[in-house]
């Protein structure tokens, strides 16, 4: 029944079992064509996707994104539309929520106030008429699970929010949900805890192994945490895969801009190349995708960028086009730098050339500036002023789909 | 006035004014009850009130409020889940129906009630040909105190159930619990001090209820005469000890609950 669209390609980290890469998993759960509605907008069209047995997905999104009415749906809290909802192979879509063996957790923690650590995370079981017995060293358990043994007589409310939602976690685990869901878990966090539990976590669903489903809009929590990541916008999802796909290989410029800092630029196909601001450089495309004379838009992230004072190239650099230096900034870890082209690089579209003609005034140069950081050893290996020339080569670029409703108008 | 340093004369100023304030007010007529009850020696007292109708009127008063107060109780649990659970059309003219009670005057609740279920009432018509009679017994005791508290214990629970987390009941019932286990596993314990003390309010208001009483109980001795009855005509026969020796008890059983409530306030609201 390996029916996997999207195959789950385990990351090249190491903590992934090597084993899985061979046979694909099989799905544990799956939402299919899912919409909904409130009132007149819309805000879930045709949702689909899979979660492998033990895998983790991150669903990444804005606020009013759908993230949360996804999860709600899968939980049962909430009715679709259309579509339906499929829990180890049965449909749960006219299941009410406590028959559907998920387990939430959820930004508020929704911790039962006037039980102890024990008695919430032993709920589960002693509503399902569980022998004492039982539920008291599943607890015990659990309890050495999120580390919280010296804690169990306690009050939530004695607790803090890290130890708060750990407990959160434990009383799900207790009755063995089919899926795990959460709903913005670290929201009501600080910094500092946040990465701390994220990191707690992350080591937690690796050990049990209960396949997961994880909302948030924390880009860095989402490939962090996520074995694929699915971006959603407005109620659709753009890209779905590994962290290191929807990082590196964008599908959308909305995907491209909502993971991390990216330059996004024209270019014009020509048959075996990409004309990027007048310079030629070599690109596989697609002939079924991409005409030659189309109008496409690239990304790459500033790390991706390379600067140097000649064009002498180590190989395997792309350049793209000379560029005066704007602004040289300080972040910390990394130096930061504004370039603008000197000439070409132009857009393509003709009511962004009006607007750049309106914004430049003193020199004749185009208006996007691009970013590139510069780590420590390079910044101060080679100390950059700014005015200075430079050559701007990219290590690694991709090439934006054109979408299909860009006619010139 | 000199200003000494770390001393605000304002402070005892205002803290007599306001006890001097309260002296005729509310001090020195609770303190004539129990001078005036004991003066003429506690065994006197005494007697006054283990007389049989003193004592039946005061049981009488205990049991009808009892009632009311176990049926507002509930009502007021159901009405506070429906109305904070459920957005309806009319919500708001519901709950300011519930309100309403105690903004009306309690001798017009009693006479409302005697003109619904009275021998000629709307409804007690229909019912007096089978013998059955609500007006001047002890249900009719129990329908007017339901009738003036009606209110109170709606409107303590009411806040606490609209102020709960829903994400506690969802919660409870992804975790599996149906509606009933989340009610009395999760909703109920929040409850538990609102509970309390909407209890208590109505008890207490239900007691002391005079306007209403008057009217549809027949006020008869020994039969249908609440203690705050007892003492208005033991008052009116010239028999001041007997009524004093019954106000000192009402009095001192306001007291108590209200000492409850407001020192078990931590008690009630936290775990």
């Amino acid at each position: 029944m390996a029916k996997a669209k999207e195959q789950v390609i385990p990351n090249s980290e190491a903590s992934r079992p090597a084993s899985q890469a061979i046979d694909p998993p099989p799905v544990a759960a799956s939402v299919v064509g899912l919409s909904k509605h409130f009132g007149k907008t819309s805000v879930l069209e045709n949702i689909s996707f899979e979660v492998a047995e033990g895998e983790v997905l991150v669903l990444l999104g804005a606020s009013g994104s759908g993230k949360t009415t996804i999860l709600r749906i899968i939980a049962g809290l909430e009715q679709p539309l259309k579509g339906k909802v499929v829990l180890h192979g049965k449909d749960v879509t006219d299941l009410p929520a406590r028959e559907r063996g998920v387990g939430v957790i959820f930004q508020s923690y929704a911790l039962f106030p006037k039980m102890t650590v024990e008695k919430n995370i032993g709920y589960g079981l002693r509503i399902r008429k569980r022998r004492r017995k039982q539920i008291r060293e599943t607890v015990n358990e659990l309890l050495a699970l999120v580390q919280l043994e010296e804690h169990r007589k306690k009050y939530p409310s004695q607790l803090s929010g890290g130890q708060q939602q750990r407990v959160a976690i434990a009383r799900t685990l207790a009755y063995k949900p089919e899926v795990l869901l959460f709903d913005e878990p670290f929201g009501a966090l600080d910094t500092q805890t946040r990465s701390h539990l994220r990191r707690e976590i992350r080591a937690l669903l690796k050990k049990v192994r209960v396949p997961s489903i994880f909302i948030t809009h924390d880009q860095e929590e989402a490939l962090e945490l996520g074995d694929r990541v699915a971006v959603l916008n407005q109620g659709h999802i753009e890209q779905i895969g590994t962290p290191f796909e929807i990082y590196n290989h964008p599908a959308t410029e909305y995907v491209a801009t909502f993971l991390g800092a990216a330059n996004i630029l024209d270019a014009v196909v020509r048959n075996d190349a990409l004309e990027i601001g007048g310079t030629p450089v070599p690109a596989q495309l697609d002939p079924a995708k991409f005409r030659s004379g189309d109008c496409v838009k690239i990304v790459f992230r500033p790390e991706d960028v390379v600067l140097s004072r000649s064009d002498l190239l180590r190989p395997g650099l792309l350049k793209i086009a000379n560029a005066r230096i704007e602004e040289l900034t300080f972040v910390g870890a990394y130096e930061r730098v504004r370039l603008r082209f000197e000439r070409g690089a132009e857009a393509c579209d003709r009511d962004e050339r009006d607007f750049l003609l309106t914004t430049e005034t003193p020199d004749r140069q185009t208006a996007k500036p691009i970013i590139a950081t510069r780590p420590k050893p390079e910044a101060s290996a080679t100390r950059l002023q700014v005015g200075e020339r430079v050559v701007v080569a990219i290590t690694s670029f991709t090439v934006l789909e054109p979408q299909t409703n860009t006619d010139d108008s | 006035m000199r200003h000494v340093r770390g001393f605000d004369m304002v402070r005892p100023l205002s803290i007599g004014m306001l006890v001097f304030m309260m002296l005729p007010l509310v001090f020195l007529p609770l303190a004539s009850i129990f001078i005036f009850g004991t003066r003429t020696g506690l065994d006197k007292f005494w007697a006054a009130l283990m007389a049989p109708e003193a004592i039946f009127a005061l049981k009488l008063s205990m049991a009808t409020s009892f009632w009311a107060t176990v049926f507002n109780v509930i009502f007021g649990l159901f009405a506070a889940y429906v109305l904070s659970r459920y957005d309806f059309w009319g919500r708001n003219a519901l709950i300011v129906t519930i309100s309403l009670p105690t903004a009306i005057p309690t001798a017009v609740a009693g006479f409302a009630l005697l003109l619904l279920w009275g021998p000629y009432g709307t409804l007690g018509r229909l019912l007096a040909p089978h013998g059955v009679e609500l007006m001047f017994t002890a249900g009719a005791i129990i329908l007017a105190n339901i009738f003036v508290t009606f209110p109170l214990a709606f409107g303590v629970i009411k806040p606490v159930f609209d102020t709960m987390s829903r994400s506690l009941e969802e919660a409870s019932a992804t975790i599996g619990a149906t509606r009933w286990q989340t009610f009395w596993h999760v909703t109920l314990p929040s409850l538990r001090g609102a509970i309390v003390s909407g209890a208590l309010l109505t008890f207490a208001r239900a007691v002391g209820e005079f306007g209403s009483t008057i009217l549809v109980s027949g006020n008869l001795a020994g039969k249908t005469q609440t203690a705050p009855l007892y003492i208005f005509a033991k008052f009116n026969e010239g028999q001041i000890e007997a009524a004093n020796a019954i106000a000192i008890v009402l009095a001192l059983f306001s007291f108590l609950i209200f000492s409850v409530l407001f020192f078990a306030r931590d008690w009630l609201d936290v775990d």
